[in-house]
C-alpha cells in the first residue's frame, strides 16, 4: 500500500513580483516501509516537496495522500497535529534545543505528544542511536555527527508514519555520514521505519532502496 | 490548552529564562523594586491621610457635630440639650462652643479675627485644641483676661504672650486681654485668625446665654458614630448633626489628587519593569525563530508557542512579585515603627500597613508582568515555519 502518493502536486513561490514553480506537477508514490532518496540539482525543489509533504506549507494545488487519506486543505492546527502525531523531521542544520541537553531534547516532543514515560523511552532512542552515555550533554557539548543522531533520535519520538531527513549528511564528514546512512538503514530494517531522504551525494542516495531523480520542479524520466 | 501542554510549555520556559542568571536576576529586581514601590508609597500615602485626619478630628471635631438647624445662628436650649447628653450612655464628653467675630488690635496694628468661646475643661474632654500651645499656657473656665491667639495672628499683630491686647466685640463691647499662649493646629483655617477664650468670659459680651454655634461630642468608640448619629438627633430633638467622616470629606476630596499623583509614580516604576521584561522575552523570541521554527515542525501549535512565552513573562512575577511584596513589607513595617515629625502640621505621621496593600500590588505587578508578555509571545506564535527554519 503506498504510505504517500501525490497527485499533480505544484508549489510556487512569489519572489517580488517573479513566480518561482518550485514544484510544477510532481507525481510520486512511495511505498509503506520504503527508504527512498530523492536526488537533483539545487533548487530543484527537493525541500520543497519534503516541506509539502511533512505539512510544514501547503500546496499551490494538486493532492497529497497519506495511507490514502488527502491530506491537503488542512488548517494551521490539523496540520500541526498530523506533524506531531505522524511526521519525524531531519533538517540538514542541527536543529537542536541548545538549551536542553539530549535527552531533554527527545522528551520536549515526547511531552508534546502527552506521552507517558516519556524519560525512559527517550533513554532507549539515545541507546539506539549510540548516545545511551552523553544523556545530559548540552547540544554545544557534542560532535556535528552525535547532533545529528540526537536529531534523529527526536524524530522517532513520536514514532513516527514517515521519517523526513533533508540532506541528513550535509553538513557531516565522511565517516560521519556513514553512520548516519547505517542508521537509517537499521531503522527501516528493524522497525520497518518509512524514510524519504534528500540527499546530494551520489554514494549516500544508493544506499537506498530507489532513487527518485528532480529537475525543474518535476520528477525525471 | 491541556495541563500537560502547560506543563510542556513550562518545562521550556523556564530553561530559556534560567539560561542567563544575571540578566534574570536584573529584570527580576526591577520587579521586586516596582512591586515594593507600589506597597511602600500607598502605604506611606494612606498613612499620611489618616494621620491628617486624626490630627484634624483631635483638634477640632468631635465624634458627632451638631449645628444650629438651617437658618438659625444659634443652638438654643444648650441647658437642656447638656442634661439630655449627660444621661446618654455613649457619650463620653461634650464640648460647646461659640463663634463670633471681633477685631484684635495691638499697639498701632489691628486685624478681623474668629472669636471661638469654649468651655476650656469640657474642650478637653473632646479635642486635643488646647494642647496645641507654641508657647504660654492654656485658658481655664474662669480666666477673665487672658485669651489665646492663633500664631499666625499673633505673627500678623506682633504678639508675644504677656501682651495686652484691645479685642472689640461685634456688637461693639470693648476689653483689654493678655495674652496667655500662642496656639498652632496645624488646620489653615483656625490658625490664620483666631482667639480662643472661655465661654463664662464670652457670655458676659455677648447675648450668648443657653446658646451655642456648635456642640462638640465625644463617644466611647469614633466608628459607631454612623450609627449613633440618628439616636442623637432624636434623644435631643436636632435635624442638624455630622459625624467626623463626614466634616473629613473635604480633607479627602483633597488627598484624592495626592493619591492619583502617588498612582502615578508607582504606574512608572511598574511600566519601566513591565517594559523590561518585555523586551527580553522579545529578545528570546527574535534570537529563536528558528527554535520556535524546529518546535512549530515537531507539531507545537501556536497557542503552544504563546504559552511559551508567556510563561516566560509570568515566571518573572512568578518570582520578582512576592519578592516585592515581602521588601514593600519589610519596608512599611519599618516605617510604620518609625514615625517621623511634620512640623508644619505639628503632627506625627507614620506609613501604614495593611494586607489590601499587599493585594493590590500583587495584582497590578502580576497584570503588568503578564501583559508584558502578549506582544513577544504573539510575535512568536505567529513566525512562519519555512522562513525560520530555512533562516530567512
Ligand atoms: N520560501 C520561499 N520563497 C521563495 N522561493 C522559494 C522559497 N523556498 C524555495 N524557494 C525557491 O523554490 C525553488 C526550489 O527550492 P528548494 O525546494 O529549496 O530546492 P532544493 O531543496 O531542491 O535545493 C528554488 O528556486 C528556491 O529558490
Ligand atoms: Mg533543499
Amino acid at each position: 500500500m503506498d504510505i504517500i502518493k501525490t497527485g499533480n502536486l505544484k508549489k510556487s513561490y512569489m519572489l517580488g513580483k517573479v513566480e518561482v514553480k518550485a514544484l510544477n506537477g510532481v507525481d510520486v508514490s512511495i511505498q509503506k516501509g520504503e527508504f527512498v532518496a530523492i536526488m537533483g540539482p539545487s533548487g530543484c525543489g527537493k525541500s520543497t516537496f519534503l516541506n509539502m509533504v511533512g505539512m510544514l506549507d501547503i500546496p499551490t494545488s494538486g493532492e497529497i495522500y497519506v495511507e490514502g487519506n488527502d491530506v491537503t486543505g488542512m488548517s494551521s492546527n490539523k496540520r500541526a497535529e498530523y506533524r506531531l502525531r505522524h511526521i519525524g523531521f531531519i533538517f540538514q542544520f542541527f536543529n537542536l534545543f541548545n538549551e536542553l541537553t539530549a535527552i531533554e531534547n527527545i522528551m520536549f516532543p515526547m511531552m508534546l505528544n502527552r506521552m507517558p514515560n516519556y524519560r525512559k523511552n527517550a533513554q532507549e532512542l539515545l541507546n539506539l542511536v549510540g548516545l545511551g552515555d552523553r544523556i545530559h550533554h548540552l547540544p554545544s557539548e557534542l560532535s556535528g555527527g552525535q547532533q545529528q543522531r540526537v536529531t534523529i533520535a527526536r524524530s522517532l519520538a513520536n514514532s513516527p508514519k514517515i521519517l523526513l531527513a533533508d540532506e541528513p549528511t550535509g553538513n557531516l564528514d565522511t565517516k560521519s555520514s556513514k553512520e548516519i546512512i547505517e542508521l537509517f538503514r537499521k531503522l527501516n530494517l528493524e522497525r520497518g521505519q518509512t524514510i524519504v531522504m534528500v540527499t546530494h551525494s551520489q554514494e549516500i542516495g544508493e544506499k537506498a532502496d530507489r532513487i527518485i531523480h528532480f529537475r525543474d520542479g518535476i520528477i525525471e524520466k | 490548552m491541556h495541563l500537560d501542554d502547560i506543563r510542556s510549555a513550562l518545562f521550556y520556559s523556564k530553561k530559556d529564562i534560567f539560561k542567563n542568571k544575571k540578566i534574570f536576576l536584573f529584570i527580576t529586581a526591577a520587579i521586586i523594586f516596582a512591586t515594593a514601590n507600589i506597597i511602600i508609597i500607598n502605604g506611606f500615602m494612606d498613612g499620611m491621610i489618616r494621620d491628617l485626619a486624626d490630627n484634624t478630628v483631635e483638634s477640632s471635631l468631635g465624634h458627632l457635630n451638631i449645628y444650629p438647624d438651617q437658618e438659625e445662628r444659634f443652638i438654643e436650649g444648650l441647658g437642656i440639650k447638656e442634661e439630655e447628653l449627660n444621661a446618654l450612655k455613649d457619650v463620653e464628653a461634650y464640648s460647646p462652643r461659640v463663634s463670633a467675630s471681633g477685631v484684635l488690635s495691638f499697639k498701632e496694628l489691628s486685624a478681623s479675627a474668629n472669636i471661638l468661646a469654649l468651655d476650656p475643661d469640657k474642650e478637653r474632654g473632646v479635642t486635643k485644641l488646647l494642647d496645641k500651645l507654641d508657647s504660654g499656657t492654656a485658658i481655664n473656665s474662669n480666666d477673665g483676661n487672658a485669651i489665646l491667639v492663633s500664631y499666625r495672628l499673633a505673627e500678623d499683630l506682633k504678639l508675644d504672650t504677656g501682651d495686652e491686647v484691645t479685642l472689640a466685640f461685634e456688637n461693639g463691647n470693648m476689653k483689654e486681654y493678655m495674652i496667655k499662649g500662642i496656639i498652632r493646629t496645624g488646620s489653615q483655617e483656625f490658625d490664620s485668625s483666631t482667639v480662643v477664650m472661655a465661654l463664662n468670659e464670652a457670655r458676659r459680651h455677648l447675648d450668648i446665654e443657653n446658646r451655642a454655634s456648635s456642640i462638640l461630642v465625644k463617644l466611647s468608640d469614633k466608628e459607631i458614630a454612623g450609627d449613633y448619629k440618628p439616636i442623637l438627633m432624636q434623644n435631643l430633638g436636632i435635624k442638624n448633626v455630622k459625624t467626623w467622616k463626614e466634616e473629613l470629606e473635604y480633607l479627602m476630596s483633597f488627598t484624592e489628587a495626592y493619591k492619583s499623583f502617588s498612582s502615578i509614580i508607582s504606574a512608572v516604576g511598574l511600566i519601566a519593569a513591565s517594559i523590561s521584561v518585555g523586551i527580553i522575552v522579545y529578545v528570546n523570541v527574535i534570537h529563536k525563530k528558528r527554535q520556535i521554527g524546529i518546535m512549530k515542525a515537531l507539531g507545537a501549535k501556536d497557542s503552544f508557542i504563546f504559552t511559551v512565552f508567556i510563561m516566560e513573562a509570568l515566571l518573572f512575577g512568578l518570582i520578582g512579585v512576592p519578592a516585592g511584596d515581602i521588601v514593600g513589607y519589610l519596608a512599611i513595617k519599618h516605617m510604620e515603627a518609625n514615625p517621623f515629625y511634620d512640623a508644619i502640621m505639628m503632627t506625627w505621621i507614620s506609613a501604614r500597613f495593611g494586607n489590601y496593600l499587599l493585594y493590590n500590588a500583587t495584582a497590578v505587578s502580576f497584570a503588568a508582568t503578564l501583559l508584558a508578555g502578549i506582544y513577544p509571545a504573539i510575535k512568536a506564535s505567529r513566525i512562519d515555519i519555512i522562513k525560520a527554519i530555512w533562516g530567512g
